[in-house]
């Protein structure tokens, strides 16, 4: 399933820590894998991903976003 | 037959539970002796002794202090070998007791340095738990990011796990995640270093599913349940969640809660209403998170799939006081730290450990430990959107149900503990009774019955049975028990053979040669012979007669009255006699059979 969302990149303190983009409509995505110009807080970001549902986290805070494609607002 | 083999089974293995026992007197530790100086021998006497004592034995003694002067209670530094030196000194005639002076303390606290800041375990009641059970042999599966082998691990077992992420036998972590898991569940304790865990007497199982990034396959999570439940673990802990329903893990859940194996997931951490997969799945404990007030922590999932709430912490940017501190490695360097982490990932291995517990007490199905953890829950009232499922995890209320409901030496004896006094020790070494020759008098007897059975056909009965018993050894467990405040002479009449009775009372450890000899047997087999069962109880009683007259002839021979030594061991090897031709007369082909 391809998705955009635009939101913000953010660090949740769940284990060692967790990469997360909180959209504009408040839905939280775990950013799996992310790209490393994505791991820093407080990046706006537009993101084109899949929504992965056969990956299971330990972080839980929400859908597991796969990211295809990208493109930084800030 | 086989009856009777259970009963013989089951007396020895009493007789063996009870030689065992340690007793309360062994539990506790001592490094002094009290004596109590009887009052009536005048305080010159007390002088003297108190000095023989320090000559003979080079230890001085003082008084306890300035209260046990009237009470001439003395303390003085020594072992159990002064202890049995002091009591066979002779010194007793002087003396009301002497007793170690036993170090009470209320509930055993682990002497880890920083178990003062793991505020959740005191949060779940931990320590009394910990009187009754370290889940000790019980293997916890943990499926996470792996398990590094940590200093504060160091007594913890293990057993074999698998990588499913890399395809290895080595299941390491390199995220810090499962260690952390782990160490809640069976971090190493009281071995004065680091922090304590739960259940520190079990074996974790270390499964890695996850990649160092956090992440992992449903597929790889579904072979690891599998793997668990085929290789002996007895519970999981999944301290991860997401993605949609799979037919493939939940086939793996159930598979694994059929082969008896109690499993449990975090709820999730997106604070919203209904927990994550796998928690939600049927079989499986949900497990929501409390923050250290013990309210709902602000990210726990919540509603649908919440089977019971415990720690998960809350940590406040800088301020990690409030989250879950246990020994991991740091994911950049590999290194040990002792790090708090937040989150339902937390929580959960609270229920495993507690669930390892409550399986190390003798609790097995998953099914019912689930109920023992949800029934010892604190229940939280006006829950209306399902914060905390049955309600806050209890550790000690949860090991207590575990311990009900099923009939163990250990419940037998805190009974005993509770009501009154007991101290087997005694038993065997201070001559109230002696066990074995009691234990070898009831198996003779049963010995000798089943000789008899085969010269002489005849059908085992509960009546014989209970001959057998009541004329060789009685209830004889009984005559160990004291209650407060109670009468002693019951219990020990209760608990004597018939040819003790004569002389139970009045607490006599002579043998009263009216019950001692063949008038009972004679007595009851004339009254009952026309009886189809009673008739039984006679023969039997003959029977047990029979050979306790028989062994206290060799083993004990002294009667009231008639005194010990070889008059009284005629005395009772003829009665012996008597009893057994009279068994002979009332089995023989021709008397009167049921």
């Amino acid at each position: 399933m391809s998705i955009q969302v635009t939101g913000t990149v953010e660090r949740k303190g769940f284990g060692s820590g967790t990469w997360a983009l909180v959209s504009e409509a408040g839905e939280t995505y775990e950013l799996h894998e992310a790209p490393s110009e994505l791991q820093q807080a407080g990046v706006k970001v537009k993101v084109r991903g899949q929504v992965r549902e056969d990956i299971m986290t330990l972080a839980m805070i929400g859908p597991v976003l796969q990211v295809e494609h990208y493109e930084r607002l800030s | 037959m086989k009856r009777l083999l259970l009963l013989v089974l089951f007396l020895v293995g009493l007789g063996w539970a009870l030689m065992n026992y340690q007793g309360l007197a062994a539990q506790g530790t001592y490094d002094s002796l009290i004596l109590d100086f009887r009052e009536d021998i005048g305080a010159a006497q007390i002088e003297n002794q108190v000095e023989a004592i320090a000559k003979s034995f080079n230890a001085s003694l003082r008084y306890n202090s300035e209260f046990s002067f009237d009470d001439h209670i003395f303390v003085v530094q020594g072992d159990s070998k002064l202890l049995n030196n002091l009591k066979r000194s002779g010194i007793g005639k002087y003396v009301e007791y002497i007793e170690p002076n036993y170090i009470y303390h209320a509930y055993a606290t682990p002497n880890d340095p920083e178990y003062s800041k793991q505020w959740n375990l005191r949060g779940i009641n931990i320590e009394p738990a910990w009187d009754e059970s370290h889940g000790k042999d019980v293997t916890v599966a943990v499926i996470d990011t792996g398990i590094s082998a940590v200093p504060d691990l160091e007594n913890t077992k293990f057993a074999a796990g698998y990588d499913f992420v890399n395809d290895r036998a080595d299941a390491s972590d390199d995220n810090g995640h499962g260690t952390h898991v782990a160490g809640t569940i069976a971090q190493s304790t009281n071995n004065k270093f680091g922090v304590a865990g739960i259940a520190y007497e079990a074996q974790l199982m270390p499964l890695k599913v996850l990649s160092a990034g956090g992440g992992g396959q449903v597929a790889d999570i579904a072979e690891a349940i599998r793997f668990a439940a085929d290789n002996g673990a007895q519970i999981i802990n999944m301290s991860l969640g997401g993605g949609g329903e799979s037919q493939l893990m939940q086939e793996a859940i159930a598979y694994a809660h059929s082969k008896g194996v109690t499993i449990i997931a975090a709820a999730g951490n997106a604070n919203r209403n209904a927990a994550e997969y796998p928690a939600r799945y049927p079989h499986v404990i949900g497990v929501a998170a409390l923050d250290p007030a013990g309210s709902k922590a602000p990210y726990s999932n919540f509603g649908a799939g919440i089977d019971i709430a415990a720690p998960g912490g809350l940590i406040n940017g800088e301020d990690k006081l409030g989250g879950i501190l246990q020994n991991t490695v740091n994911p950049q360097t590999g290194e040990s730290v002792f790090e708090a982490y937040q989150g339902t990932s937390m929580a959960a291995p609270h229920v495993a450990g507690v669930a390892a517990l409550v399986r190390a007490m003798g609790v097995e199905q998953p099914d019912d430990i689930e109920d023992v953890l949800k029934h010892s829950a604190i229940a939280v009232g006006d829950d209306e959107l399902n914060h905390f499922g049955a309600g806050k995890l209890n550790a000690a209320e949860a090991v207590k149900l575990a311990g009900k409901g099923k009939f163990s030496f250990r419940d037998f004896f805190r009974w005993l503990r509770d009501n009154g006094y007991l101290n087997p020790k005694f038993w065997i070494d201070g001559g109230v009774i002696a066990l074995w020759p009691k234990v070898l008098m009831m198996l003779g007897s049963y010995l000798l019955a089943w000789l008899l059975k085969h010269y002489f056909p005849f059908a085992w009965t509960v009546s014989l049975g209970t001959g057998l018993v009541m004329g060789s050894s009685g209830v004889f467990f009984l005559r160990g028990t004291y209650l407060f405040d109670a009468p002693q002479w019951p219990f020990r009449l209760a608990g004597s053979a018939i040819p003790e009775m004569g002389s139970a009372v009045q607490a006599n450890g002579l043998l009263n040669p009216l019950t001692a000899s063949i008038l009972i047997p004679l007595g009851l087999t004339l009254l009952f012979l026309g009886h189809t069962s009673l008739k039984w109880f006679a023969v039997g009683t003959t029977i047990g007669m029979t050979v306790f007259l028989a062994a206290s002839a060799y083993l004990n021979p002294a009667l009231m009255w008639i005194g010990s030594g070889a008059i009284a061991q005629v005395f009772l090897i003829a009665n012996a006699l008597l009893c057994l031709a009279l068994v002979r007369l009332v089995l023989k082909p021709g008397a009167s059979t049921p």
